[in-house]
């Protein structure tokens, strides 16, 4: 026993000239689609789309798909949140979108367009803390509590509006919101860009989008660190609903009609583009900016199926197939990542 | 020290000129390994300096570039089912058993004797009785891992490999969460396992157990093989040298000559499970450590103290300027000057996929950020300076923690705290799987620490730590402080008295 104090009471005398070993990052075909491959595809499909696909280089087009785009697109970055946290995804955003288009519409109709959107905001704010603390403070499953409140909030919806669909008055605010543009532009797709850059610099840069970030590498070491992480959590279903209610209005806005089937689909849509741009489902690694991609990727090459006259079916499979690629290229460079 | 090397046989295993890059670094340069039935050949070198990259590609886990493993005279397909078919058993450093599942589970995970798909579990039982026997262990197999000590998991994780009648048995450091006894109890068994005809291969960075229980010894350092030796015909002062390939000189154990301050973390009556009812005092300046063996209580004890697990009894306060505030919650805990470097620096001390200056903004959110946005140039400069400080190698701040080795890796966990100026700081094991230079640096910061007035508590199985650290040891047992060491009262022999109390250990 006397001999094992041998190696500990060894000290370095000149610790500068020791080499220290530190792993490279792992390269591989794999890992570099997996970070660089949505800019590529990206460019390399609108090239394609351009060069061959007749009626994609008319700006009615282009305006139609921005349009179709532009809700998916808000709701997707701002529940990239909840997918880099690593909890998944929200699926309630189904019901959230939707329940923000009747409000808007339903209530303005009566008390005006600022109520209506305070009361939508209420609502928002009901989903995220729901949700949030759900997952957040009792730990249950993401996709299990948001298929719950899914169901309770479209439940509510079609009990408050009793399967009708509400419209808008032909003239006013919100339908000059919806078909409005700036300079060529319409405005939908301008909320999706600046919705896009506001979250990006809450995620990049303010210490709520650190926390998220950090949780979503390594939730334990994050709590460790003194946080709340409760807080994290419940702070990105909050960010989630609210970029669901602003999708809502944008909908609402465009279409004049609310209906509380609206918005079925968004959440599949909404996480395909998420992980097409590249955001992992497993947490910590991602970005708002990549969703952006991931939504217009998404919505060129569906609006080139339509152009080419594929039938919904063959959409629907093709967006599939589209998602399993993306995870299998994420799953992949993480296995190519571990040593 | 005498050894009888009449058991020793012919070469069984050789690697030939192993090459292993990972992206652009070598980790493995042109290794070359021979082992012989019925020998115990040390594989030893720093952390970071490849041995488990080589043991793993022994093992047939990962592949290596170039060069071959050869079994008993033929060549082996890389593949983890290739050399387990040729008896090679890998005994991994990390634990990697389920802990949902039964011990004989565990043991026959893989490979279970069924019958049309269901499994035969008294045969089952049976053949992992066997191959604990052969260890010669006691544990029931129908008990859950998840209720073992970490110390019994070890032994099962041998089982495991010895159930598999390996003629190679690969330990990656296994001594590194035993306590001396229990240390002492796998050495001998390492050595009765070897007589009976099984090469081991032992990789460690003990050299007194190399020593003891080594027949030769191989020294790998920035994946080179730098010395090969059978075991009479070196010292350890050489294979220290060749490890750690810079000059070294022998402390003369400098004791700090601290004088203690008043208390700042006072824990009254703590209870939790595995606690059973603990007062506890720390005073400015003071080091404290808790001895004791690996499951006696004391990571359950720091962390209900702390509250990054919930205790069911007790009140803890923390002193500073002159006020007294009671600690209702881990947050509280940090917020009052609290930290805590845990004993599970990969899952519970770092974001690995995060940066050196994320990790360390973790804990210093406040000071680099107004209104809640980060300020990238304060967190640069704080980071590099703390990295610095922390002698972290290379101190690049914006490259991944998990691209660093475990040493490196601690001081991050370190530098993270030390940002904070902590009035009282937890180290749970903090140079367990460290290297002999990182070991020493670690050290220094925390008498540092000690110097500067911070009450500070260690958690330590590796004695010579504990008593070249302490200025107080508390011995726990059960749950239980059994005992407090003042000064020269301490020594190797009466903590681990008093840790093991009258009963032996079990395994």
């Amino acid at each position: 026993m006397a001999k094992e104090t041998l190696t500990e009471v060894i000290t370095v005398a000149d610790s500068d000239t020791s080499k220290t070993t530190v792993a490279p990052k792992e390269r591989s075909i794999v890992g570099w689609i997996a970070e660089n491959g949505i800019f590529v595809f990206t460019a390399l499909l609108i090239v394609v789309a351009l060069v061959f696909v007749d009626g994609f280089a008319s700006w009615v087009n282009i305006t139609d798909v921005f349009h179709r785009a532009a809700p998916i697109g808000i709701v997707a970055v701002g529940m990239t949140f909840v997918v880099i946290s690593g909890n998944y995804l929200d699926l309630s955003v189904v019901a959230q979108v939707a329940t923000s288009a009747v409000i808007l519409i339903a209530v303005s109709n009566s008390y005006g367009i600022p109520l209506a959107m305070l009361a939508a905001l209420l609502a928002a704010a009901v989903f995220g803390v729901v949700n949030g603390v759900a997952v957040g403070y009792f730990k249950a499953n993401a996709v299990i509590v948001t298929l719950a409140t899914t169901y309770i909030g479209l439940g509510l919806l079609r009990l408050f509006s009793g399967g009708s669909i509400f419209f808008g008055p032909q003239d006013g605010l919100i339908r000059e919101f919806g078909l409005g543009k700036l300079g060529a532009v319409p405005y939908s797709a301008v909320v999706l860009v600046l919705m896009t850059l506001v979250l990006a610099f809450v995620l990049n840069r303010t210490n709520f989008g650190f926390l998220i970030r950090s949780f979503g590498v390594n939730e334990s070491a994050t709590r460790l660190g003194g946080t709340n992480t409760a807080l994290v959590v419940i702070g990105a279903f909050l960010v989630t609903a609210l970029a669901a209610m602003v999708a809502g209005w944008v909908l609402a806005a465009f279409s004049n009609t609310a209906v509380s089937a609206m918005s079925s689909g968004y959440d599949f849509r909404a996480l395909a583009a998420i992980i097409v741009g590249g955001t992992s489902v497993f947490g910590g690694k991602g970005s708002v900016l990549r969703t952006l991609l991931g939504v217009i990727f998404v919505s060129v090459l569906t609006n080139i199926l339509v152009l080419s006259g594929i039938t919904f079916g063959y959409q629907q499979m093709a967006l599939g197939v589209l998602i399993v690629a993306a995870v299998a290229i994420d799953a992949l460079s993480r296995k190519a990542g571990k040593r | 020290m005498t050894k009888a090397s009449s058991h020793i046989g012919e070469v069984i295993i050789e690697a030939r000129d192993i090459v292993k890059r990972f992206g652009g670094a070598l980790a493995v340069e042109n290794v070359s390994l021979a082992v012989r039935e019925g020998e115990i050949h040390a594989v030893v070198g720093e952390n970071g300096a490849g041995k488990s990259t080589l043991m793993r590609i022994l093992a047939g886990i990962i592949e290596q570039d170039s060069g071959q493993v050869v079994m008993n005279g033929t060549v082996l397909e890389t593949g983890a089912k290739n050399s387990l078919d040729a008896g090679i058993a890998l005994v991994h450093q990390e634990l990697s058993l389920v802990p949902e599942m039964t011990v004989a589970e565990n043991i026959m995970l893989g490979y279970a004797p069924t019958r049309v798909g269901f499994t035969k579990s008294q045969e089952l039982n049976a053949i992992a009785t066997s191959a604990l026997d052969e260890i010669g262990v006691s544990v029931d197999v129908n008990e859950r891992i998840s209720r073992l000590s970490v110390a019994l998991r070890q032994f099962v994780e041998i089982a495991r490999a010895v159930a598999r009648k390996p003629k190679v048995l690969i330990l990656d450091e296994p001594t590194a969460t035993l306590t001396p006894a229990e240390t002492d109890y796998l050495l001998d068994m390492l050595q009765r396992l070897a007589k009976n005809g099984m090469a081991i291969i032992y990789i460690s960075h003990r050299i007194p157990e190399v020593f003891r229980i080594c027949d030769s010894v191989t020294i790998v350092r920035d994946g080179q093989r730098v010395m090969e030796s059978s075991i009479e015909k070196t010292t350890p002062e050489q294979i220290v040298d060749q490890m750690v390939g810079r000059e070294l000189k022998l402390d003369l154990q400098t004791k700090r000559t601290a004088a203690a301050g008043d208390v700042v973390l006072s824990a009254q009556g703590i209870r939790a499970p595995g606690v059973e009812g603990i007062d506890l005092e720390v005073r400015a300046g003071e080091i404290v450590g808790l001895g004791g063996l690996v499951g006696a209580g004391r990571t359950e004890l720091v962390r209900a103290i702390i509250g990054a697990d919930n205790r069911t009894a007790g009140r803890v306060t923390i002193t500073r300027e002159g006020k007294t505030v009671t600690l209702t919650s881990y947050q509280s805990a940090v917020r009052n000057g609290v930290a805590y470097v845990p004993e599970e620096r990969r899952t519970d001390g770092l974001a690995l996929g995060m940066t050196v200056a994320e990790n360390i903004t973790l804990t210093n959110r406040k000071e680099l950020s107004r209104y809640g946005v980060q300020t990238r140039s304060k967190i640069a400069k704080f980071s590099q300076d703390l990295a610095d400080k922390v002698g972290l190698r290379p101190p690049e701040i914006r490259r991944e923690a998990g691209q660093y080795s475990g040493g490196n890796q601690q001081k991050i966990v370190i530098a993270k705290w030390l940002g904070r100026r902590p009035d009282f700081i937890v180290l749970d094991e903090p140079t367990r799987g460290v290297d002999v230079g990182a070991k020493a640096e670690i050290h220094r910061l925390v008498k540092e620490l000690a110097d500067a007035g911070t009450a500070v508590l260690v958690v330590s199985s590796d004695l010579p730590e504990l008593l070249e650290l302490s200025d107080v040891i508390h011995v726990v047992r059960d749950g239980k402080i059994t005992g407090t060491l003042h000064g020269a009262e301490a020594s190797e022999k009466s903590v681990m008295s008093l840790a093991a109390g009258e009963k032996m250990v079990d395994a």
